[in-house]
């Protein structure tokens, strides 16, 4: 064993009592998600509250749907701040970048488990997905651009991005230096290598923006576009997802970056990094508040019978107190990033308060583009159905909650989650 | 080739759901599931109401939006007209349940049963049914049918993967009708050849006026409808055939 000269920077490597606590308690909360599911494989999605759409009175696609929507959707922040670091050149933003392409990996992998959850045949979905794609299928970009395509780009973009400062790390003796080796494979920091990487990155976040853009609508569109289901067929819907994306992508990260300020010893991140955040998450907010109106606005004043229906049991019916409770946790996000402007300090607190609200929001939101469409918007009379998520369903979406904090905190153990300050610094100002 | 459908007299239908039973005899679909469903009808105000019935099979659109939908292929349209599910390529993720207007998709929630509704063995229920084979034990339930030489009917029933309304495949394919259509005391449901302008259905829609369910929707159904209306706003349904799972 190595003798350990220095600490590694930003608590690499140094576990605490609190940490392993954390590590255990998370990964037994993860674990009982993945029970709620071998539960669902052997009994069948019996054990769900979903139900057939129709006769059975049900809804079909439930919370597992609502979650596969918001774990893509969060997965939209890493990208973008990658993107726009390189092609806006927010330097500001250079200290979250990494904890922002991390979230956009595990939020990734939620979502391909959310999508598993909701499988009858998983293992089938597995090879068939695959073997037997179809591109005239809505859910095709769903496998393809999203799981595959963006979580690939956004794994290699992860990699180049920590080539540096895997290197360094690799010079300092640890247990943990094999795998910075590994992660180094072989780079040495040269100018030449320097200049390769950021080209690569330069074209790689050029490449990234339209398939972030094309990657939310395709899921947009998986509802957007099936006439059957009123309350779903809009062509507002795939811009709409792309907005909301935003702000539960941004909503997560702030968290996720304040957390790391208070916890992570000698990270910096700038004032400027969470001002730039809350802005940016104050504008997507608006922007899908006027979505809202104007979608709600169509629906009760032109839309055909079983579209006011549906929009009518979303504002005063059953799903009433889910609808006004993630539009009040939108507005009161609003008013708290406008105070923070408004206060001109950084506000951790407030940016905090609305990036978990948001958040709850958005998977209220989720909710409701899911569900009442089906127990609510049948074309024939079937009457009104119901649905309620059982026990398997709300321990499957906690589980990946924390499968996603477990698979974070141990990244942020074995590599710096804030990326190192080079001694050479290039002229770049935080 | 032939192209199947479906023309069911709503002046003829009684609402006597016996289409719904013998389907469930013939397909062994499990509780709660109804390939075949007979709406029961009320229109208008106390005294002045009306009840009426509208059975409804699944509608085998020629422009069949689950097929669109279907990540993977296996809810395909055959050359005959018929709409069918490869349950043994389906992953289950219920995409055509959610995108079809009809509401005819069933999925299996639990580990299907074998015989739901009759144990033909059984020493009270052999000498009736006098050899029968039963549906569940129907080998040519197993087999691929027609020129796409897939898996579609009655027999695939298999935790994990969406099930509806084969019009009867392993019938169709012998030359007989769908269960529903044998069953119907009053000879309300017509099934037959539509491109043949001698067969009975194609005959009745020659004659009489018809319509299709939800044709705003773009599905180009292949059952239509003679006598009655279709369903409005006004209309309710009474008895809901709910059943748990």
């Amino acid at each position: 064993m190595a003798q350990q000269v220095q600490p590694l920077p930003y608590g690499v490597g140094h576990t605490s009592r609190a940490w392993i606590a954390w590590v255990a308690a998370l990964a037994a909360v993860a674990i009982a998600g993945w029970y709620g599911w071998s539960v669902e494989i052997s009994r069948g999605m019996i054990v769900t509250g979903l139900r057939d759409i129709g006769p059975m009175g049900g809804a079909t696609w439930g919370l597992d749907v609502a979650f596969i929507v918001y774990w893509v959707g969060v997965s939209f922040a890493g990208i973008t701040i990658a993107a726009l670091i390189r092609l806006a050149s927010l330097h500001a933003l250079k200290p979250i970048a990494r904890m922002a392409e991390a979230l956009t990996v595990v939020a990734l992998l939620a979502a391909t488990f959310a999508i598993m959850y909701d499988l009858g045949q998983p293992l089938r979905g597995v090879v068939n997905l695959f073997r037997y794609a179809r591109p005239q299928s809505p859910f095709f970009g769903t496998f393809t651009l999203v799981i595959s395509g963006y979580l690939f780009a956004s794994l290699v973009y992860l990699y180049l991005d920590g080539r540096a400062d895997a290197a360094a790390l690799a010079r300092m003796p640890s247990r943990l230096r094999w795998f910075h080796r590994l992660w180094a494979a072989g780079y040495r920091g040269t100018p030449a290598e320097r200049a390769r990487h950021d080209r690569t990155a330069f074209w790689l976040a050029i490449a990234i923006v339209p398939l972030l853009v094309t990657a939310h609508s395709t899921l947009g569109f998986v509802f957007g576009l099936q006439v059957g289901r009123p309350g779903w067929y809009s062509a507002l819907q795939a811009p709409a997802f792309v907005l909301l994306a935003g702000v539960s992508g941004l909503g997560a990260l702030i968290v996720i970056a304040v957390i790391v300020r208070r916890t992570v010893p000698d990270a910096e991140i700038p004032d400027a990094a969470f001002r730039w955040l809350g802005t940016a998450l104050l504008v997507l907010l608006l922007a899908y508040l006027y979505f809202m109106v104007v979608e709600i606005l169509t629906n009760i004043y032109t839309g055909a019978a079983r579209e006011r229906d549906v929009t009518r049991e979303l504002l005063f019916g059953d799903f009433a107190p889910i609808y006004w409770a993630s539009v009040a946790s939108f507005a009161i996000s609003v008013g708290l990033l406008i105070l923070r402007i408004v206060r001109r300090g950084v506000g951790l607190g407030l940016l905090v308060t609305a990036g978990i609200l948001v958040n709850l929001g958005a998977i209220g939101k989720r909710f409701l583009i899911v569900v009442p469409s089906q127990t609510h918007g049948t074309l024939l009379p079937y009457g009104t159905g119901s649905y309620a998520p059982t026990w398997v369903e709300y321990i499957e979406a906690i589980g990946l909650f924390a499968f996603c904090a477990f698979l974070l905190i141990v990244f942020a153990k074995v590599f710096p989650i804030v990326p190192l300050n080079r001694a050479p610094r290039g002229g770049e100002a935080a | 080739m032939a192209r199947y459908g479906m023309v069911i007299d709503l002046d003829r239908c009684t609402g006597c759901r016996g289409c719904m039973v013998s389907c469930k005899i013939e397909n062994n679909t499990p509780q709660g599931s109804y390939w075949m469903y007979v709406f029961r009808f009320e229109e208008g105000e106390y005294p002045a109401t009306k009840v009426r019935f509208m059975p409804r099979p699944c509608q085998h659109c020629d422009n069949a939006p689950c097929v669109k939908v279907c990540p993977v292929g296996a809810r395909y349209k055959r050359e005959d007209g018929l709409v069918a599910t490869d349950w043994q390529r389906c992953i289950g993720c219920r995409y055509c349940e959610v995108a079809c207007p009809y509401g005819v998709n069933t999925f299996n929630w639990g580990h299907p049963e074998e015989h739901y509704y009759f144990d033909w063995n059984a020493e009270d229920v052999a000498p009736e049914v006098r050899g029968t084979i039963p549906a569940w034990d129907n080998p040519s339930l197993d087999e691929p049918y027609g020129p796409e030489q897939r898996h579609i009917a009655g027999g695939g029933h298999l935790k994990g993967v969406v099930d509806k309304c084969t019009f009867c495949v392993q019938r169709v394919e012998e030359g007989l009708d769908p269960a529903c259509v044998q069953n119907c005391p009053v000879r309300a449901l017509i099934f037959g050849d539509l491109d043949d302008p001698e067969s009975e259905p194609a005959k009745i829609l020659e004659r009489r006026p018809s319509f299709r369910l939800l044709e705003e929707a773009g599905t180009e159904p292949r059952v239509h409808y003679v006598g009655g209306a279709p369903p409005t706003s006004e209309t309710r349904q009474i008895e809901p055939a709910k059943a748990e799972v």
